[in-house]
């Protein structure tokens, strides 16, 4: 399971190999394979990042439930919200499955010692910004989420192609919301470009730093945990989204944004690292309001917590005492 | 405490290693995982087994074990055993594959690897059938139809840009 075996040089040199030969050929590391402590160290430390986005991911568009424009729009932002929840689960899954615990996790979210993703970090000003992040985040994300399901970690691939499955649904009915608006009254139509004009650098950045300030990503790519690099995913991204929102009548906020005939690529302006930065280490217009938000519901469901450990408690004392009565 | 949790999707369906869940008890883990993994269709029924009750093998496991006559470990019984058979893109892990008799989760694999023959598949679970706790057939409608009518969770619910154009080109 760890290094441990491997007690020469030779025959770790044997080990590494051998992992790394079968990931060349396409196959999926399970829990009880061998693999490098570091790979076992940076998957932890990737799914538990990706966990924690999901779970703060509710946060800015659950906070809309309440002021929906109709019951639709409420049921489906309710389902929404509801498939963020599940997936943060599935991510603690993967984790737990490489020997972390969940109340460890769980702990470095509410201690503001784990990253999440900085997007979260942003406000929810109107109801466009919920069609924009279905539309924009959910499609940034799924572009790495389908990169993460040809992961070669088995548990980290399965989580994914369940998520992207459910992701597509965040990301249709952002765009169906925003092409609405976007086609809707003067109002409706400023209200969709501030919500494009607010969120699409934070969309842009959430796809992480540039290749050449991301020093994980050689070794990451090369044990298959990615399959792509930042910068190839961020590309995707735009390729897809620019023409798409342009389509809908909107104006992309970046003056050098062009598209280049030549790579049949779009070609994006300077990204503003210093903002990203900034916000990933705690100073976004909402990182204490977001991890107070999440501290408050952990503590408010401790009561349901004990309860349930009680309950539990009390069903086994009584199925004892009957086993010992018959 | 973790439980891992199978899903089975259709009759025709095998039971389906799909992930894990945290409860109290069985009655706990149940509930949670109808919550995360029966928010769309189709489910017809569930089981939870606690996490450190499953004996697993992968293939480079057994590999590296000496070979050596099965250990009677465990109780007389019927176990459950799970198999991995692909590297193919997948959201489920191991898929029930059969049940033996055996007396204990390491007799019920070689049985199990004896009987699978050229198909020795990738990974294994060995579940003893008593660990097994699951969703009452009878109430398997209220538990899993809603999800079905929960129309707005699907894709298809949504017009595209293209969608949206051909609709104004017709009004």
């Amino acid at each position: 399971m760890t290094d441990g075996p491997a007690t020469t040089p030779a025959a770790a040199a044997d080990l590494l190999a051998r992992f790394e030969a079968r990931i060349a050929a396409g196959e999926k590391i399970e829990p009880g394979d061998w693999m490098p402590d570091e790979y076992r160290r940076q998957l932890i430390r990737m799914i538990s990042q990706h966990a924690h986005s999901e779970v703060v991911g509710m946060l800015p568009e659950g906070a809309w439930i309440t002021r929906a424009p109709s019951l639709r729009r409420k049921l489906v932002l309710i389902a929404k919200v509801q498939d963020e929840a599940g997936h943060g689960q599935y991510l603690y899954h993967a984790a737990e499955t490489l020997g972390a615990s969940r109340d460890d996790l769980v702990d470095a979210l509410l201690t503001g010692k784990a990253k999440y993703s900085s997007v979260f970090n942003y406000p929810t000003l109107t109801w466009a910004d919920v069609g924009m992040i279905g539309w924009l985040v959910d499609g940034a994300a799924i572009k790495n989420q389908l990169m993460l399901a040809q992961c070669s970690y088995g548990p980290y691939s399965r989580a994914m192609v369940r998520i992207c499955s459910e992701e597509t649904f965040h990301h249709k009915q952002g765009k169906e919301m925003v092409i609405t608006y976007a086609q809707g009254t003067p109002a409706q139509r400023r209200m969709a470009q501030d919500a494009l004009d607010r969120w699409w650098w934070p969309s842009v950045q959430m796809l992480g730093p540039h290749d050449s300030d991301s020093p994980n990503t050689p070794l990451l790519v090369r044990w298959g945990i990615k399959t792509k690099t930042n910068d190839e995913v961020r590309q995707e991204f735009i390729d897809e989204h620019v023409p798409e929102l342009q389509e809908a009548g909107l104006r992309i906020p970046d003056p050098d944004m062009r598209f280049d005939a030549k790579t049949g690529h779009w070609v994006h302006g300077p990204i503003d690292w210093d903002e990203f930065w900034r916000v990933v280490k705690g100073d976004g217009p909402c990182n204490t309001e977001r991890l107070a938000a999440r501290n408050r519901a952990h503590a408010d469901g401790a009561w349901v917590r004990e309860a349930l450990e009680a309950y539990a408690a009390r069903h086994e004392i009584a199925t004892a005492r009957a086993a010992v009565e018959a | 405490m973790r439980w891992e949790v199978f899903k089975q999707d259709a009759p025709s369906k095998p039971h389906q290693a799909v992930g894990s869940v945290h409860g109290a008890d069985a009655e706990h883990a149940l509930l949670n995982a109808r919550h995360v993994f029966g928010r769309r269709p189709a489910a017809i029924s569930m089981w939870v087994v606690r996490a450190d009750r499953i004996y697993g093998r992968t293939a480079e496991e057994l590999a590296a074990e000496a070979p050596r006559a099965p250990v009677a470990s465990g109780n007389e019984g019927t176990y459950h055993v799970f198999r991995k058979a692909s590297h193919r893109r997948s959201m489920t892990f191991v898929d029930h594959l059969t049940d033996v008799r055996a007396a204990g989760p390491s007799e019920a694999l070689a049985v199990a690897l004896a009987g699978a023959g050229a198909e020795p598949g990738l990974a294994w679970w060995v579940v003893d059938a008593n660990d097994v706790h699951a969703t009452d057939p009878d109430a398997a409608a209220s538990w899993f139809e809603p999800a079905k009518d929960k129309t707005y969770k699907q894709q298809s619910q949504y017009g595209t840009v293209a969608a949206k154009r051909n609709e104004g080109a017709a009004g």
